[in-house]
């Protein structure tokens, strides 16, 4: 039995709703704004890297770079509000609580200690698998690492980049500190989204090559039944399951979301490559 | 031959045209007796028949007409070549009266000169026709001069390009500049300034290196050995050398200061490297600078490429600030000295060309900041320590829950084999869903 491309095609049932077209745009702008940003600010930290250079050649000089650079910087920032606003319709529209805790909610919770210490358990043959409710600990922990970058990363970027107008305020050794905080924060998202994020979301063998549900927005229900057995229970039991069942993604959207998905996936593992490099050679 | 004929028909024609012209010549003023060497060595059909096989005809063909506008054209023969008479053959004691009995001083400093060593103990290094030529020693001023200044490379090249002489003298590695020094010159800014611009003010090889007195640069009495350097550059270069005096490289240099590792203090070569020079406002000099300035500063440097103005150096801009744009180029003094471009009270007017509006919290930034001293800089100390905690422990921790969720899923995967069943296909469910 040949194995299907995207691992939320895989199995029995309908299509399942997991992401709405909103969140999808968002989770793009990231990638495309977070690649623009790590090919142009990836030679900077590594100077010294033979590939440098090179890579500064690739994105049209020095001084495109570093436009490319703010304009993705910018357009993070877009997306980041964008996004904090849809957080604050939701929490009117659902209420702040159900937002905020919960297993719908993204806050850390108990259950996530839980559920870190019963998948140790598992990996050292232990106890069963834990079962994971709307979003895993890991999710979580993607989600809350790009809150925490986007604001730390972003608002040392914002003070390299108008030091004059930040100095008038703050002394100039915080541009020092921006300076390692940036670069060392930038390389931890890298690191962490371009091996452990490819890994538990697409490389992991129940997934493997490729997890597509965040660009078609929605997943088969075995899937569903997999990934978050506690998510599935919940809209099973509470009938919510029925409005939530979609038609397959179209072809082109199916297409374009397998084109872009591969194409991220390799770009992401060349860049690591090139990292790891550059750190051996020293 | 038959070629030859009109070329010798012409001198001759102007032989005798100047012969009937009354060519002043105060007979017997100088020598012995009345001498008329034109009669042969200006008769080149007589040169021709009588030439010595061994010698070219060139030699001892010298029409008084050869001597015209050189340098010595109001010379006689004799004045040079004393007592040779008429008769042939010449007199036994006839002889070249060496060139010094006039040119006193630069027969003095070719004496102390290398080539003058070279040419008595392996006879390849230039005596002074070696350069000036023989009979035809123009005026340095004049262009058909080898020593006129844009002729200078070429004549000291007939022996610096010279694979033989290359091989001889500067084969070894600390001769390495030697070696190529004609080639690279043509590259330097003075080269250019020479053969593009047609600068006959521009340094060519003996203004820098003297014109007879020529050293290697670790002879004391050399001008390009490093306490003469300054001096040597200063007799062009006279307002960026009266900056230098009194820079710390400068004053340094002059006290004779060794630095920890037995380096003295640089001069304008070290960082202008003689050879190697370029524009300072060519791209490859804002680069090389830095390097320059990092084989003694070694840790200045490190701490320079962890900043931006650094790495964007690095990746090639000419843009942002090097050493020289802060710390001055020949003005460097010490952040003690209320002078230095960056003295506290002096720094901001340092930062402000590229940074408008910067002030006192600006330039509290930290140039040279580095973030593994404890002491000096706490907070970035304690900023990168926990950055780097905090990237060891997140890659870490992930590292070993990559690591165990892919050995558990391979194990679970085998054991499903080997039980005869399917494997699992979506792996999740397996001991835990059963």
């Amino acid at each position: 039995m040949t194995r299907v491309l995207n691992a939320a095609d895989r199995g029995e049932g309908p299509y399942v709703r997991r992401f709405t077209p909103v969140q999808i745009t968002l989770h793009v702008f990231i990638i495309v704004t977070f690649f623009g940003l790590v090919l142009t600010g990836l030679p900077l930290h590594f100077s010294s890297a033979p590939w440098a250079r090179f890579m500064v050649t690739m994105v049209g000089g020095l001084e495109t770079a570093g436009f490319i650079h703010r304009l993705c910087g910018a357009i993070t920032f877009g997306y980041f509000f964008t996004h904090i606003a849809t957080l604050v319709v939701r929490g009117r529209r659902d209420g702040w609580k159900r937002l905020l805790w919960g297993p719908e909610s993204m806050t850390p919770q108990p259950r996530d200690v839980r559920d870190i210490i019963g998948m140790f358990k598992w990996f050292l043959g232990r106890g069963p698998r834990p079962k994971f409710d709307r979003f895993s600990y890991m999710e979580k922990f993607d989600y809350l690492a790009v809150f925490w970058g986007v604001a730390i990363i972003g608002f040392s970027g914002l003070l390299l980049w108008f030091p004059v107008f930040f100095s008038r305020f703050l002394p100039g050794w915080i541009f020092n500190i921006a300076t390692v905080v940036h670069g060392d924060e930038a390389l931890l998202a890298l690191s962490f989204i371009f091996t452990v994020h490819f890994f538990n979301v697409h490389l992991r063998p129940e997934k493997f090559p490729i997890d597509l549900v965040v660009f078609t927005g929605r997943a088969k229900a075995e899937y569903m039944k997999e990934e978050h057995p506690l998510e599935y229970q919940r809209l099973v039991e509470s009938g919510r399951l029925e409005t939530l069942v979609a038609p397959p993604a179209s072809r082109a959207t199916y297409m374009w979301a397998m084109g872009f998905g591969f194409a991220s996936l390799a770009l992401g593992l060349f860049i690591i490559g090139l990292v790891v490099y550059a750190v051996i050679r020293g | 031959m038959t070629r030859r004929l009109p070329q010798v028909a012409g001198v001759a024609l102007v032989a005798t045209v100047l012969a009937l012209a009354g060519t002043p010549r105060p007979a017997a003023s100088q020598g012995a007796g009345v001498v008329n060497c034109d009669k042969c060595h200006g008769n080149r059909d007589f040169i021709d028949r009588r030439r010595d096989r061994r010698r070219a005809d060139t030699l001892m063909y010298v029409p008084r007409s050869a001597l015209e506008q050189t340098a010595h054209q109001t010379l006689q023969c004799a004045r040079c070549h004393e007592q040779y008479d008429d008769g042939y053959p010449h007199d036994a004691r006839a002889r070249v009266v060496p060139c010094q009995s006039c040119h006193e001083q630069a027969g003095l400093d070719w004496e102390a000169s290398v080539h003058k060593a070279n040419a008595t103990t392996r006879g390849d290094a230039p005596q002074c026709t070696g350069c000036h030529g023989t009979h035809q020693v123009y005026p340095t001023s004049d262009r058909r001069s080898s020593t006129h200044p844009l002729n200078v490379a070429e004549t000291c090249g007939r022996c610096h390009a010279d694979e033989r002489i290359i091989g001889t003298y500067f084969s070894t590695a600390d001769k390495a500049t030697a070696s190529t020094a004609v080639a690279k010159y043509y590259e330097t800014v003075h080269g250019h300034a020479l053969t593009s611009a047609g600068l006959t003010v521009s340094a060519t090889c003996n203004d820098c290196h003297r014109s007879h007195k020529v050293l290697p640069s670790d002879s004391l009495s050399s001008s390009i050995h490093r306490d003469s350097i300054p001096a040597t550059c200063g007799q062009c270069h006279e307002g960026v050398v009266e900056i230098y005096d009194r820079s710390a490289h400068g004053s340094a240099l002059v006290r004779g200061d060794t630095t920890v590792t037995g380096h003295r203090a640089p001069s304008c070569v070290d960082c202008h490297s003689g050879h190697g020079m370029v524009r300072a406002d060519e791209p490859s000099w804002h680069t090389g600078a830095v390097e320059e300035c990092g084989t003694c500063h070694e840790e200045l440097y490190e701490s320079y490429f962890d900043t931006y103005h650094g790495k964007v150096t690095r990746l090639g801009s000419d843009l942002a600030a090097t050493c020289a744009d802060c710390h001055s180029a020949h003005d460097m003094r010490p952040a003690t000295d209320t002078a230095s471009t960056v003295h506290p009270r002096n720094v901001v007017a340092t930062c402000q060309p590229c940074h408008e509006g910067a002030g006192a919290g600006f330039v509290q930034f930290q140039t040279h900041a580095d973030p593994r001293d404890r002491e000096k800089n706490p907070q970035l100390h304690f900023t990168w320590l926990f950055m780097n905690a905090l990237l060891i422990g997140v890659l870490g921790f992930f590292a070993i829950h990559t690591t165990l969720w892919l050995a558990r899923v391979t194990i679970d995967y085998r054991r499903a084999l080997r039980g005869g069943g399917s494997p699992p296909a979506h792996g999740g469910g397996s001991e835990g869903d059963a």
